[in-house]
């Protein structure tokens, strides 16, 4: 079970709880583009320390520290793969220069991964679908994905009935190697495949009866509106934008790199 | 005045060899609580199918007969048409509720018939106080019992305000207390709001004393239909496999025995229990 307890959505409020979803994506993407105009460390450094705020407002630190930690084997893997090609290019040889550019690398990953992580560890499934909703989607698009998420924890109920089903005849998963080991999980995914359907038509057979398709326009329960900290973080997203637009444009080759920094201290 | 008139019915499902629904004739009244039984397997969900259309719009399959609800031919109607008028409630509450919100599920029907927000609001919050969920709107679907979940699914198709509700056996993911509570809160809206039930339930002990038309049904076929009292009384009707109530058992056991306590054959444990005590303490 502890697999899919990350794609439960605990409800929350929470100022960044609270924020419309289209304008919070906005504002991920506009991180996402500076991470990718940036290869120093200085201006990385700080589109991530911006985040931290957003992280303690939402109080959602454990999580976004255990998505770090998911990261950090990616991001490692990157930062050697940097080093290695350098090293054989420049042959066999690295600058201060080179390790400088692959923590940059690496810090751009990891920027990237944090403010989608942001994201989604605030943004409830129910209020995304609305957003889809609400931003001009065809509404079976919303709707598939919210009742995707809705049986997340439905289905993983039910595999787990079925292992332990399964077990108490005698199946051993945990036998093997790799390949027996896959092989055992079919008597758990064909009974798990086939109550997916069934489960489908009932769900089917229930949305025509209440309904489903009969008005062109559907309307909706909610509607999202902007408040007054969907304002404020339209201006930040804005403000940061027009910084990164303004150094990019301007002051790129005067970012000082860290290698100058350090050794002018010295 | 017949709310749902059913002459001569035959269906088929597609590919199956011989008919589900097999000649089936059946009048239910406005306002009626009509409670259907029989063993599994003798069509009485698919009966409850064709109520609004899902049979034949929703499965195919050859369908012969007439079958007109609220006034209207369901074989020239839409699904949709009809759920404004029947209201279906399935057995497995699990799979009936699509949204992430009690709220958002009572309102979704009423949001594919594109009503406008204010209306969607006042009538999802008068289905939640009737089903007495009104606390659990914000809740997801998933957190909450299985018990409330089937009372949501029932203010979901109230919301949509419709003059028949149809249950297909709702309880039997339910533990005996909840199962009550459903019944309690079908008949309140049977008696209150008018609103013409039937529900489909093997339970005759919990569920009879609430029905003024019983229809027990076998292979496709209505077998006894009538007042429950009447039904009742008949020895034929537990040979087909229809659990008779405790207190009509005991009823019959003591008639049988020579104790003759009243006229009236008892549905429920509270009327044996009164007709026992007239007759003890005289």
């Amino acid at each position: 079970m502890s697999v899919f307890d990350g794609l439960k959505f605990r409800k929350v409020s929470s100022p960044i709880h609270n924020l419309d979803p289209r304008i919070k994506f906005i504002y991920v993407i506009a991180i996402f583009i500076s991470a990718i105009l940036f290869h120093q460390i200085l201006p990385l450094a700080i589109l991530l320390l911006i985040q931290l705020p957003f992280v303690f407002l939402a109080r959602v630190q454990k999580q976004w520290i255990r998505s770090l930690r998911g990261a950090a084997f990616l991001a490692t893997f990157i930062f050697i793969i940097n080093i290695l090609t350098k090293f054989f290019y420049n042959n066999w040889t690295l600058t201060a220069l080179d390790i400088e550019t692959a923590i940059g690398m690496t810090m751009r990953f990891i920027v990237l991964v944090e403010s989608f992580s942001v994201f989604f560890l605030t943004t409830s499934p129910d209020y995304l679908g609305l957003a889809l909703e609400q931003s001009r989607m065809p509404y079976e698009f919303s709707f598939a994905f919210t009742t995707a998420v809705r049986f997340v924890p439905v289905l993983a109920e039910e595999a787990q009935t079925i292992m332990d089903a399964q077990k108490a005849r005698g199946l051993e998963l945990e036998k093997g190697n790799i390949l027996k080991r896959i092989r055992n999980y079919i008597p758990i995914l064909i009974p798990l495949i086939v109550s997916a359907i069934r489960r489908s038509l009932e769900l089917a057979e229930a949305m025509e009866s209440r309904a489903w398709g009969a008005a062109k326009k559907r309307t909706n329960l909610y509607l999202l509106k902007l408040h007054k900290g969907d304002c404020i973080l339209i201006s930040v997203t804005a403000l940061i934008l027009l910084v990164t637009i303004y150094v990019r444009l301007f002051l790129f080759s005067s970012i000082p790199l860290m290698n100058e920094l350090i050794s002018r201290l010295i | 005045m017949s709310i749902i008139e059913i002459s001569d019915l035959v269906y088929t499902y597609p590919g199956a060899s011989k008919p589900s629904i097999d000649g089936l004739s059946l009048n239910i009244e406005k306002g009626d609580f009509v409670l259907i039984t029989g063993p599994s397997g003798c069509g009485k969900t698919s009966l409850c199918r064709t109520f609004n259309g899902l049979i034949p719009h929703f499965y195919s399959g050859e369908l012969k007969g007439q079958i007109i609800v609220a006034g209207q031919n369901i074989s020239g109607k839409k699904t949709f048409d009809l759920a404004k008028h029947v209201g279906l409630v399935f057995q497995n509450p699990e799979n009936q509720l699509f949204a992430l919100s009690v709220e958002k599920d009572v309102a979704f029907g009423l949001e594919n018939l594109g009503m406008s927000r204010d209306e969607m609001r006042k009538r999802v919050d008068w289905a939640l106080n009737l089903a007495g969920i009104y606390d659990l709107r914000e809740r997801s679907p998933h957190e909450v019992s299985g018990g409330q979940q089937q009372r949501v699914a029932i203010a979901s198709v109230l919301a949509m305000q419709p003059e028949i509700i149809v249950l297909d056996e709702p309880t039997s993911f339910l533990d005996p207390l909840s199962a009550e509570r459903i019944f309690e809160v079908i008949y309140k809206l049977n008696q209150e709001q008018g609103i013409t039930v039937v529900l489909v339930e093997h339970r005759l002990d919990l569920t009879v004393k609430y029905a003024n038309h019983l229809v027990v049904m076998d292979k496709g076929k209505i077998c006894f239909e009538g007042n429950p009292r009447d039904l009742l009384c008949n020895e034929e009707i537990s040979r087909i496999g229809v659990g008779i109530p405790k207190a009509t058992l005991l009823y019959k056991k003591l008639k049988a025995a020579g104790f003759d306590i009243n006229k009236q054959i008892p549905l429920s444990s509270d009327e044996i229990a009164d007709q026992l005590l007239k007759v003890l303490r005289p």
